[in-house]
């Protein structure tokens, strides 16, 4: 099962627009607390847990400053 | 920044000037996915006209250049005439490409130029406040249209293949999957390329046209109303119902220009070795 690992948020050019909380179809997203330092609301994983890696919030984030790391293959077993 | 934008973005011009849950973000994003699959950043050379949509290319690493209003196709077509190596790539909004520049638009794609047009669609002029533009729909209310839109909207996809684009296509930011093939196609096509992309501007076209400036919304309009048909028979009944057809149109081969005018050249200098005068 494919899982991430984490996922950044680029807190220098977050504008808030939570595109990517609406998009998700795995709940993973909620509306955090922290401002960026472009003084929006930033997104905040609240799940990883959930994520799948389908990589839609990449692919329909405006600002280009979400990037999901999948677990690396092979880790469950060490 | 995701691994894309850390490799193509001019970093000392972020944050991108968009509002927040503008499309043009996700036209960049798509538009260097399929470059980075193509591997083709080197021949690139792009022009832009003035509007929102016009920053797009700005913020890639490639060659650009910035015209005046409405000028970027002729800019364009002298690149490709001067180098026709370079892939040449003008990224136009709907007033810039289909007001201003819509003379050009016609005879670049009458002569079926090996360029790339790239309108991105948001039915208003967003960045100069929500006036009415070509593409606003009959019956709109916006800020130079208070009582209603009177006039007919122009349908940049039917003026393109009416003009002899060689391929045409439309899609939505809401359909990023298939921008990125399109872009593919488009690229690597040997002719005209027009790519009308509909975009979200919850600024002016949520508040002006839909009633809400919520991106999510705004995004959501899209999804609901963009439907693939690529049959254009069957535009019309969608159209009715308050829908935007979508899909790859039309792509066929025909004679490119600059092509031929080197074949004419090579034609004439073998006439003229011969004594020949043409």
């Amino acid at each position: 099962m494919k899982g991430a690992e984490r996922i950044e948020i680029d807190r220098r050019y977050c504008k808030g627009c939570m595109l990517c909380k609406y998009i998700c179809p795995c709940d993973v997203y909620d509306l955090g607390q922290e401002r960026s330092d472009l003084d929006y609301l930033m997104p905040h994983v609240a799940r990883i847990e959930n994520c799948k890696v389908c990589g839609l919030c990449e692919q329909h984030c405006p600002d280009m400053v979400l990037t999901v790391v999948a677990k690396k293959k092979g880790k469950e077993k060490e | 920044m995701n691994p894309l934008g850390e490799k193509y973005l001019r970093k000392d011009f972020l944050p991108f000037l968009f509002c927040p849950g503008c499309g043009d973000g996700m036209i960049v994003q798509a538009f260097l996915q399929a470059v980075d699959d193509l591997g083709c950043v080197d021949d690139l050379a792009l022009t832009a006209g003035i509007g929102c949509s016009a920053w797009i290319g700005v913020y890639m690493h490639v060659d650009i250049l910035k015209v005046l209003h409405g000028r970027a196709i002729p800019a364009a077509i002298g690149i490709k005439a001067t180098n026709p190596s370079r892939k040449v790539v003008t990224f136009t909004g709907d007033g810039d490409c289909l007001a201003i520049g819509g003379n050009h638009l016609l005879h670049a794609a009458r002569r079926n130029i090996d360029m790339t047009v790239v309108m991105v669609n948001n039915q208003i002029y967003a960045m100069t406040g929500g006036q009415v533009a070509p593409s606003t729909a009959v019956g709109s209310k916006t800020q130079t249209t208070p009582y209603g839109n009177l006039e007919r909207q122009l349908n940049g996809c039917k003026v393109a293949i009416a003009a002899g684009a060689t391929m045409v296509s439309r899609w939505s930011t809401a359909h990023p999957k298939q921008l990125i093939k399109t872009f593919k196609k488009a690229l690597n096509h040997k002719g005209f390329s027009f790519i009308e992309i509909m975009s979200q501007c919850p600024v002016q076209t949520g508040r002006y046209l839909l009633g809400s400036g919520s991106p999510q919304f705004n995004f959501q309009w899209l999804k609901d109303h963009c439907m693939k048909e690529e049959d254009p028979s069957k535009w019309a009944e969608i159209e009715a119902q308050g829908n935007i057809p979508v899909g790859d149109f039309l792509q066929v081969e025909q004679p490119e220009f600059m092509a031929e005018v080197a074949r004419m050249n090579q034609r004439v200098k073998e006439a003229q070795a011969k004594g020949g005068d043409r």
